[in-house]
């Protein structure tokens, strides 16, 4: 890790030298400001300030003159606008979409951000976004998946986040890839889903996927999330006999619902969830080797091959930041959306939101030029990313390793995972 | 006859009202003495679960940490009781309603300014495995925090029952006057009450680190059950909760199960409606 | 206060507030001022049942969700806001007599935790119900702006229509407090028992009190909708909503005319405005200054900030007292 850690920094000290020759040019640079709304109170804090973290590192690196290979990061600001500085302001959403919409007008009228980004919670997004719909500033989401977003006919909406519709077909390809690989036998799934927007259009998307892929819907069960106990949630599942288990939870209930698994004894030959609780840094921090085996899908990893060779790097200056945590499919996106949104400001040339959505719509972004595994960054007519995709990885000793595809696997996927008592 | 996983259900049932038990009895005998509804409860709850969380990071095994934690918390139980709750008293009723929820909205942004949103839980715990009695599986953290939510509430009993300052605080919550003209220190016998109310959500709150983690808003998850299962069970009465938690805990769990996970509060909240339209003093409140 | 007082500062409130937006066009701090009338007329309404009749609700958010539920169906079926507005009212009104009609039997806290179990049942329900949007609510759909359509593009607007509301809920408290119903209410609170032997039906007052204050609520909940464009159940009908509606009943002062005005006041000043301006670091540095300023009003002044305004009244009076010869 040390070695590793040497030749990233003399990597980056060489990539300095040759390309960052950018000098300071006047000694108050103008700035571009964009806002940002995040859930940085209420249930959804620990999350969002991560993203904050994330976000911000984005900002400095971008305002910053040491080059990665990761687009606009070491331009000195934003090269065509006179190297303006690239500022942020946060607003908080307190987890509520009224108040998402609140502060989305008070960043636009009050602060005069010309994009905005956000909200993680679909909820959220979902009503801040129509706020800059009407005053017509592109918002940019790094993060919410609920397919339904980018179907509202918007003209000033970008998702750069692959949505739950792709995520779940990643999924039953994963099953479909490894039964056959495995020799295994999978007929019935049970999707367990929190009963919120997030959970409830994860459910749907894995529910036409089992039907396309013909297995037996055993159990399709909505939860409350912000439930204090889940033991006739889990008697449910056991008595739904399932062999695969689809999740979709946040932080608190998938740490109950694990508990509870490994409680009752409940198992499975693989449960298979859609990230957000189930990438959580604390997720692993607080189950320890009981986190183990569990796939997720996700949008980013730092064990992938092919990988950005800038990623360990920025990895390290997050975890200085964000006290040892590391980068994340949340924080990997946020930290991409910043890099995006500042490419389409600089592409522009200018700060009129028009221009800017219209850079927006031209983006092109490789993906090699991106610390996410996708092919790159392009927008349809609706606002989608087209180029996103999902991996699936799976906790391994208490580290995320990419199991798909399997060309940009580190480790083969364990399948089925073992059970309880024979860990 | 298969009665499939009825006596999991049931067992499991028991233990989660065994655990709603254990939070709840503090707030009752609060109420019972001074008739107060302390909403800052759930966020005493959150402070013992830090308290233990730290308690284990210098090294104190973290089951010998419910004693130390729940004394901790008696003192500070008794410190708001002096500072705050006794100037709210004087005031109306709503005074403290709303005083005690500024001290829960203080404490939660307290916490997380403090500690952050981040969870905490203790690593290397002892209980976590499972007994198998047949086909029913018993989480251990669970067996053991159903055990001391009896001990607790059996203790609480005997002394409000059997002791001289227990008997004092039941004079107190019968005839206020009364009992002041007895010569009863009302001031002294009320930061007691509120000191061993807070007492036993600090020994709930160590236990509760067992099987699950320290953050910010963990009370609220827990207060309203709480809130539900002491009105339930009558407020002020110590047996009262215990059984308003077993029923709560049972109807949760076998509602959730039978009808549906997402509405299972639903019938926790008709049986406390139903409950209180035929008795309005709770099932075993006084009038 | 007497009612030409209370006539006079209802007039210089609605007047200052009518220039405000007209002629200031700062979207966030109109937004701020629509919240507050908003919050203002829950408080009064929230006053009605729990200050004027000592009925203590933390259920209230059932009502408000009951009007914007109802602006956000109509929306949805392209119907007239014009019939949402009495079409929440209404079923407010009813719910709440279905609701008080054995709850009122209930005294103090079982009365408080009833009203919690109802408001919870409801959302519970709007989440699950596919007929009520269930967890994603609805986004109502944005039409052409005008008075017709409830809709309006300068926020300056939307304030007006709040005032208008909130003028009317002082004049119906004015009203209520010089009443036969207003005079039964305050027996009642003093002694139910004594008012009951004096030929006061305790329980008729109360529900047709805490029906009105339904339909109040509801319509709230209606112009908030209209200008959310948003309804959810979580929003709408969570408990956190029910306790904002009771501090700011609280705050202000129970059983007075301007005490929830300024109890919505310190709310959209501190946990909105302040929650806007610190909450962006995250560190809950705004929950712990408005936690703390409750705490500091409530053990200074436990009868809230309009025992403050009565208290420098008072110490005015003496010193006019003094200093008539």
């Amino acid at each position: 890790m040390k070695k590793r850690l040497a030749l990233g920094t003399t990597f980056a000290l060489v990539l300095a030298l040759v390309g960052g020759s950018a000098t300071p040019l006047q000694a108050d640079p103008p700035e571009v400001v964009i806002g940002s709304i995040l859930p940085l109170t209420g249930g959804l804090a620990t999350t969002g300030r991560g993203l904050k973290l994330a976000q911000e590192l984005a900002r400095d690196l971008i305002n910053g003159h040491i080059s990665y290979p990761v687009t606009m990061v070491g331009g000195y600001g934003l090269p065509h606008l006179g190297h303006a500085r690239l500022k942020i302001v946060f607003a908080d959403s307190q987890g509520n979409p009224d108040q998402a919409k609140t502060v989305a007008e008070q960043l636009i009228t009050q602060d005069h951000v010309v994009a905005l980004l956000g909200c993680y919670a679909s909820a959220q997004t979902a009503t801040a976004s129509q706020v800059a719909e009407r005053y017509g500033i592109p918002f940019l989401n790094p993060d919410s998946s609920f397919p339904n977003l980018t179907e509202r006919g918007f003209k000033w909406f970008f998702r750069q986040t692959p949505h739950d519709g792709t995520f779940s077909a990643n999924l039953f390809q994963f099953l479909s890839d490894i039964t056959k690989q495995k020799n295994a036998k999978v007929r019935r799934v049970a999707l367990v889903s929190e009963n919120t927007l997030f959970g409830t259009g994860a459910a749907d998307a894995e529910e036409a996927e089992a039907k396309k892929y013909s297995y037996d819907l055993a159990l399709r069960m909505p939860y409350a999330a912000n439930a204090s106990e889940v033991q006739s949630e889990v008697q449910k599942v056991k008595a739904a006999n399932a062999d695969v288990i689809f999740q979709a939870s946040y932080l608190n209930d998938a740490l109950l619902f694990m508990k509870t698994y490994k409680q009752q004894r409940l198992n499975v030959q693989g449960i298979l969830a859609q990230d957000a609780g189930f990438i959580d840094p604390n997720f692993v921090k607080n189950l320890g080797k009981d986190a183990d085996y569990v796939l997720t899908r996700d949008v980013f990893s730092l064990n992938i091959k092919h990988r950005n060779k800038g990623v360990p790097l920025i990895n390290e200056l997050f975890k200085q930041r964000s006290g040892g945590n590391n980068l994340d499919g949340n924080t990997a996106r946020d930290f991409t959306a910043v890099t995006v949104i500042a490419d389409a400001i600089d592409r522009a040339g200018s700060t009129k939101p028009a221009a800017i959505a219209k850079a927006l719509r031209e983006t092109k972004i490789d993906g090699k030029r991106t610390i996410v595994p996708w092919r790159g960054i392009k927008f349809d007519e609706k606002g989608q990313n087209t180029l996103g995709n999902g991996i699936i990885e799976q906790i391994q000793g208490g580290a995320y390793e990419t199991v798909w595809p399997f060309d940009v696997a580190t480790k083969p996927a364990i399948w089925p995972m073992p059970a309880w008592d024979k860990r | 006859m298969d009665v499939g996983p009825l006596p999991q259900l049931v067992v499991s049932g028991i233990l989660t009202g065994l655990l709603f038990a254990l939070i709840s009895v503090g707030l009752t005998l609060i109420f019972g003495v001074m008739d107060v509804v302390n909403f800052a409860h759930g966020e005493f709850l959150m402070l013992a679960m830090y308290a233990t969380f730290g308690a284990t990071l210098i090294g104190i095994n973290p089951i010998l940490a419910v004693p130390v934690v729940a004394i901790v918390m008696f003192f500070l139980g008794a410190v708001v009781y002096r500072v705050l709750i006794r100037r709210l008293l004087a005031g109306p009723p709503s005074a403290v309603v709303f005083g005690t929820f500024g001290l829960l909205v203080f404490l939660q942004g307290a916490a997380q300014y403090l500690f952050t949103s981040d969870y905490r839980s203790i690593p290397n715990l002892p209980f976590q495995g499972t007994l198998h009695f047949g086909a029913v599986n018993l989480g251990e953290a669970q067996l053991v925090a159903g055990l001391g939510a009896l001990l607790m509430t059996a203790l609480v009993f005997a002394f409000v029952e059997y002791t001289e300052p227990g008997r004092a605080l039941r004079a107190l919550s019968e005839d206020r006057v009364a009992a002041q003209l007895m010569g009863i220190d009302v001031q002294g016998m009320n930061a007691l009450a509120f000191g061993l109310g807070i007492a036993c959500v600090g020994a709930a709150g160590a236990l509760l680190m067992l099987t699950y983690q320290a953050y910010p808003r963990i009370g609220t998850e827990f207060a309203l059950t709480a809130f539900v299962v002491v009105a339930l069970g009558g407020f002020g009465s110590v047996q009262g909760a215990l059984v308003g938690a077993l029923l709560v805990g049972l109807v949760e769990v076998l509602g959730g199960f039978y009808i549906s996970p997402a509405l299972k509060m639903i019938p926790v909240y008709l049986l406390y409606l139903l409950v209180v339209l035929v008795r309005p003093q709770g099932l075993l409140g006084r009038r | 206060m007497t009612v030409r007082a209370h006539l006079i500062a209802l007039g210089i409130v609605a007047l200052t507030l009518t220039a405000l937006a007209l002629g200031y066009h700062n979207a966030f701090i109109l937004n701020l001022v629509f919240a507050g009338l908003i919050f203002a007329v829950l408080g009064q309404s929230w006053n009605w049942i729990s200050g004027y009749a000592g009925q203590i609700s933390f259920g209230h958010a059932l009502f408000f969700g009951c009007g914007a539920y109802a602006s956000a169906l109509f929306a949805a079926r392209h119907g007239s806001p014009w019939l949402a507005l009495p079409a929440g009212a209404a079923v407010a009104a009813i719910l709440a007599l279905l609701v008080g009609f054995p709850c009122f039997a209930l005294r103090g806290h079982y009365f408080s935790i009833a009203t919690i179990a109802v408001a919870a049942i409801a959302e519970i329900a709007a989440t699950n119900l596919a007929a009520l949007g269930k967890a994603n609510g609805f986004e109502m759909p944005i039409l052409a702006p005008g008075i017709a359509t409830l809709q309006f593009s300068d926020k300056g607007h939307y304030v007006l229509v709040a005032l208008a509301l909130f003028v009317f809920a002082q004049l119906a408290t004015l009203g209520l407090e010089r009443s036969r119903l207003g005079f039964y209410l305050r027996a009642i609170r003093l002694n139910q028992e004594a008012a009951a032997s004096v030929g006061v039906d305790a329980r008729a007052a109360k529900l047709t009190t805490y029906a009105a204050c339904g339909a109040l609520a509801a319509l709230a909940g209606s112009l908030y909708a209209q200008q959310a464009l948003y309804v959810g159940p979580e929003d709408t009908l969570g408990l956190p909503i029910s306790i904002a509606i009771a501090l700011v009943g609280v705050v202000g002062g129970l059983s007075t005319v301007w005490g929830p005005a300024l109890g919505a006041l310190v709310y959209v000043a501190l946990a909105r405005y302040g929650g806007a301006l610190l909450g962006g670091q995250g560190h809950g540095l705004d929950l712990l200054l408005y936690g703390g300023l409750i705490l500091v009003i409530v053990s200074w002044r436990p009868d809230g900030l309009a025992g403050i305004g009565r208290s420098i009244r008072r110490a005015l009076e003496r010193r006019e007292a003094r200093a008539a010869p």
